[in-house]
């Protein structure tokens, strides 16, 4: 198992700014953390890329308990919803533990402890809980057993071919599935992680990456667009050898862009895809091919499946990987496996002759209504360009449900719906809200116009 | 308007915040508006206003208002 990493003794584990760690000093700093108990407990890790929180991680998988991973930057609220819920019997918070004041908690040793005794039932396989949608998130959960991690953990390592000489950067956060397999993978094979919380934009990360010879970088789609502009490719970076990008949809331009960069540094790019309900990583296009198959997600990982459902061309995923279920409470954290290795991604995808999936669409953003696929994103683009005003579809399959912020156009959308689709009025719905919900980035947040 | 108006407005549009707050000492990561995306925002928009492709190391280096008028003289831009 990735969290038995007494076998690689002296080699350097986490590499910090501030300190270095060896294998057996990340053991012993793990050990420093007395999660007792005679029963499967949950323990709630609350911070993130802090050697600490590597070593409260590896105590927990360690000791067989269940771990959730929760952004530091949480919203206060959310976290005592979650911690109200969940009951966890520990809470690790770095840092911060001295502002984080949780009724019924106390600050035992490095933790917070429950004072109630109560006793959770907790599936057996359960290793780790994360959350879906990051720090806006909700109460739901994917729930991930050590197979699950340690199959992904495995399958990364084989197709980016680590080794104990890497020394990667990992910058993401610990509590996002990306940040972790990152982690995972590479105790997995014994190598070095450099632990750091800055962006690439602060001049010191790059002091860091150049002084530690650092061998990989991560990146999501906007990383890769700050790299651009900062002018990374002109940087001398000789040990840099490896880039990753997940985390969504790369802008087709800069995947050329950095594909050929790396093809005339003597470097690789691998660009991948995955959901966290995988653990994370479901494919990956191999470095040399990204060139050829620029617009592609490139082919399952080492141990998955991929494959297209024949009726409505989802993409389905196979794999030791895929997790036992998701968690929206307490209970659930007693439930076994429920997906049996298949996950139906909710992309739809096309995949080419040499067995390389395109992913095309959105599955969730339709609605079937009488036999008939509705486009969800397309009522919206059609209905913004003849109102000019924002408006938000969702509906689920007997019915279309349109959000507009206006009450005076009301009559105009039902009109519109009507002439476009041919729809009854039964079949769908206006609702006025005075806001459409929306992440920070100014994205519709669907979930939450789901349940409004 | 003069230079250093313009560099003032450009941060509080930039980092979404009153323009009372865009002082020498303001620096990167010192606010939560201040963060890597609103940085790009910045850096963007800058060069924009003033007709500048800054450096990598420019980029990099303009962790503070102070800084950002510093890194703008270089490129001629008169405060």
């Amino acid at each position: 198992m990735f969290y038995n990493i007494q076998q690689y003794g002296g080699q350097q584990a986490i590499i910090t700014k501030e300190r270095q760690l060896t294998y057996i000093e990340l053991q012993q700093l793990a050990d420093s953390y007395l999660f007792t108990s005679e029963n499967k407990e949950l323990i709630v890790l609350l911070g993130d890329n802090e050697v600490e929180i590597v070593a409260a991680y590896i105590a927990a998988l360690q000791a067989r308990h269940a771990v959730m991973l929760l952004s530091p930057a949480l919203n206060r609220e959310l976290l005592i919803q979650i911690v109200s819920n969940y009951r966890p019997r520990w809470i690790v918070a770095i840092n911060n533990s001295e502002e984080i004041q949780l009724q019924g908690y106390v600050q035992r040793n490095k933790m917070l402890e429950r004072l109630e005794d109560v006793r959770t039932a907790i599936h057996p396989e359960l290793a780790v809980l994360l959350s879906t949608s990051g720090t806006t998130g909700s109460h739901k959960f994917v729930r991930l057993s050590y197979r699950n991690l340690q199959a992904n953990a495995q399958s990364i390592a084989d197709y980016l071919e680590l080794n104990q000489t890497e020394r990667a950067i990992l910058n993401l956060p610990l509590s996002y599935s990306y940040g972790l397999s990152i982690l995972n993978s590479h105790l997995q094979v014994g190598a070095s992680v450099l632990l750091t919380g800055e962006s690439i934009i602060a001049k010191s990360f790059w002091s860091f990456v150049q002084e530690q010879q650092a061998t990989s970088l991560p990146g999501v789609p906007f990383t890769y667009q700050m790299l651009q502009r900062v002018g990374f490719m002109k940087m001398d970076l000789p040990h840099l050898k490896t880039l990753t990008q997940a985390g969504g949809r790369l802008d087709q331009r800069l995947v050329q862009l950095f594909g050929e960069y790396a093809r005339d540094n003597n470097k690789r790019f691998y660009v991948m895809y995955g959901q966290t309900e995988a653990a994370p990583r479901i494919s990956y296009v191999p470095s040399d091919r990204l060139l050829e198959k620029p617009s592609t997600i490139g082919i399952a990982i080492p141990g998955g499946q991929l494959s297209l459902d024949p009726e409505s061309n989802e993409l389905i995923y196979y794999g030791e990987n895929v997790m036992l279920g998701y968690a929206e409470s307490l209970e659930d954290l007693a439930k076994g496996d429920v997906c049996n290795g298949v996950l139906h991604t909710g992309d739809v995808a096309t995949v080419d002759e040499d067995g390389y999936y395109t992913i095309t669409g959105r599955m969730k953003r339709f609605v079937k209504l009488f036999g008939l696929r509705i486009n969800l994103d397309e009522v919206e683009r059609k209905l913004e360009a003849l109102l000019a005003q924002p408006v938000a579809c969702t509906g689920n399959d007997d019915k279309l449900i349109v959000v507009t912020e206006s009450e005076v156009l009301v009559d105009a959308i039902k009109q519109h719906v009507q002439e476009l689709y041919k729809l009854h009025p039964t079949a769908f719905r206006v609702k006025v809200l005075e806001q459409i919900p929306r992440f920070a980035n100014g994205k519709i947040n669907y979930s939450a116009l789901k349940d409004e | 308007m003069n230079n250093e108006q313009k560099l003032r407005n450009i941060f509080a549009e930039a980092l979404q915040i009153n323009i009372n707050l865009v002082v020498d000492d303001l620096t990167y990561n010192s606010i939560p508006e201040w963060d890597s995306i609103a940085h790009m925002t910045l850096i963007s928009e800058i060069d924009n206003a003033f007709d500048t492709m800054l450096d990598t190391d420019d980029v990099l280096d303009m962790s503070s208002f102070a800084k950002a008028k510093e890194i703008l003289a270089k490129y001629d831009v008169q405060f």
